[in-house]
């Protein structure tokens, strides 16, 4: 597959210190990307050098085979932006807001405004001025200029900030859609580690400006279950003969087991007399391989903002 | 291009301030044209016709300029303080197109204002005035006058406005060019006549600002004649527009 988007080598170097370092990434199309990073890791930078708020030191973006350098008009016209919160005119009404952008791109017409804002559901008061919308009704007016022109690419930086937990459910929703439907490659910065998750297909881990890991989430992980049995020391004795891998949880014990060796388990463990509290599959979050891979999130010391 | 003045024009226009503005600028225009009535009638200022009132606008320069100053200073400085710069430099338009625009609907705007206050100001001189025994209304030469004193007088809010609109998208701040440049128009004559005696004096933005005393003969520094002014103008602008550009061009927006 050919990648809508791909950075090659790219540096930003900010009053002699290097806050992106060599970034390599490349985005593919009907595929969402998160991307996580502590703070000050250099992800914002990273977006606004994206979409052409900044200029890269080093390197280059290349944008549907357009690269930014070459032709800045042509490549960002595939690209829709929301940028941290959505700052709108606010003394203009939404539509004109809409208008307003749907000017600067070429061939968004009357109609194709009209569609965004059924799509977004927000019909109804997109008539009034932004200064009366709540912080959720911005943050869909946000999606909906990003949608205009009909985006090949879509950057969101912290797009769920704001957004109730059913707003949250209906933009995740809606953003597989528009990737599965319409093919758009999409760009999330999040520090919503759960969130990321649940959207993602492939996350981009970025630490200290430099790309420490990219990985599709869907891939297969090892099992683990949780056990809770008393005595404790017994059933580890147990499980240890058994050839299982164990690590002492909370209260109770990590076992590498897959789903079929469970009702055997127990019932070893019932014969010998043990008593059994709780067994449960546990699921490693992206969370713990977070803080795992970046070494506990501290904030870089490179603190680019 | 077009279209990103017709937004810029858009955005002027929903703010409750140039509204406002408008009106200032007629209540001012209507105050003075008062002003003079009453000044006349207390026979203290000579005889004032319809016909010299209309000879002479260059009194509007003053409330237009103030009031353009405040367009320009916060025509770029308004986008990066509500936060909408992001959103407007993320479009795929270069940024260059994007200050054009601001910058020649500023001027648009302060033409806009001219003209308001052009015919609020006609409109009075005719009420007020009467005809006096010189040239009649009907005359070209009166018309000729009127709109050159008009044209000259535009030249000093062209000038001071590109000067509120460099500062204003230099430093992002609009309070700081609103007041750098009501400062220079205020003491600009000032500074002008203390270093009249010297060369400098000529070359100084403030001597030339006043395109009008070429009309009037009332001269900052003697011997200045208008193509010199025009060129000292020109070199000024080219200078305060390239500042301008090539920051905002090279600007990494942090906003």
């Amino acid at each position: 597959m050919k990648p809508v988007v791909e950075l090659k080598n790219l540096s930003k170097t900010i009053r002699s210190k290097k806050i992106i370092d060599n970034l390599n990434l490349s985005l593919y199309p009907g595929q969402i990307t998160g991307f996580l990073g502590p703070n000050g890791a250099g992800k914002t930078t990273t977006i606004r050098m994206m979409v052409g708020l900044m200029k890269q030191t080093e390197g280059d973006i290349v944008i549907d085979g357009v690269s930014l350098r070459d032709d800045f008009e042509e490549g960002l016209s595939k690209v829709g932006v929301i940028v941290e919160n959505p700052e709108m005119y606010k003394f203009m009404s939404g539509y004109k807001n809409l208008l307003h952008f749907a000017r600067m791109h070429k061939g968004v017409t009357k109609e194709r405004i009209n569609d965004v804002v059924r799509q977004v559901g927000m019909q109804n008061r997109i008539h009034e001025k932004v200064g009366t919308y709540s912080l959720g009704m911005r943050q869909r007016l946000g999606l909906a200029q990003a949608l205009l022109h009909r985006p090949k690419f879509l950057i969101l930086d912290e797009p769920t900030n704001g957004l109730d937990p059913a707003g949250i459910r209906e933009f995740r929703q809606y953003l597989r859609k528009i990737a599965e439907t319409e093919g758009v490659s999409v760009f999330v910065s999040s520090h919503m580690l759960s969130e990321i998750e649940l959207m993602c297909d492939r996350i981009a881990i970025i630490q200290n400006g430099k790309l420490i890991d990219i990985r599709e989430i869907s891939e297969a992980r090892d099992s683990f279950y949780y056990i809770e049995v008393t005595p404790m020391e017994q059933a580890e004795q147990l499980l240890v003969d058994g050839g299982f891998t164990v690590k002492p949880f909370t209260d109770g014990l990590l076992v590498n087991a897959e789903q079929h060796q469970i009702p055997d388990l127990i019932e070893s463990f019932i014969a010998e007399g043990l008593q059994v509290f709780a067994v449960q599959p546990h699921r490693k979050t992206l969370e713990d391989e977070f803080l795992e891979m970046t070494g506990g999130g501290q904030i870089a010391e490179a603190n680019a903002k | 291009m077009l279209k990103l003045m017709q937004n810029e024009w858009m955005k002027l226009w929903h703010k409750k301030g140039t509204w406002i503005m408008v009106g200032i600028l007629v209540i001012l225009t209507a105050g003075m044209m008062g002003l003079m009535k009453w000044i006349s009638l207390q026979n203290m200022g000579g005889e004032m016709t319809r016909e010299g009132m209309i000879q002479d606008p260059s009194s509007l320069g003053g409330t237009v300029l103030l009031l353009t100053v405040i367009v320009a200073a916060g025509i770029v400085a308004s986008e990066f303080s509500q936060g909408t710069i992001k959103m407007l430099l993320t479009r795929p338009v270069k940024r260059w197109k994007v200050l054009v625009s601001k910058f020649l609907t500023v001027n648009l705007f302060g033409m806009f204002l001219m003209l308001i206050g052009y015919i609020v100001y006609l409109l009075l001189a005719m009420l007020l005035f009467k005809s006096g025994s010189g040239e009649s209304i009907s005359s070209w030469s009166v018309w000729s006058d009127s709109l050159y004193m008009l044209l000259l007088s535009f030249g000093n809010v062209f000038i001071t406005a590109t000067f509120a609109f460099t500062i204003g998208s230099v430093f992002r701040s609009s309070s700081l060019a609103i007041g750098l440049s009501l400062f220079i128009y205020f003491t600009g004559s000032t500074i002008s006549a203390l270093l009249s005696k010297y060369e400098i004096g000529k070359y100084l933005l403030f001597t030339h600002m006043d395109l009008t005393q070429f009309k009037t003969g009332m001269m900052l520094v003697p011997d200045l004649t208008m193509p010199f002014s025009l060129a000292v103008l020109a070199v000024y602008i080219v200078v305060f527009l390239l500042i301008s550009f090539t920051t905002f061009i090279k600007r990494d927006v942090t906003a």
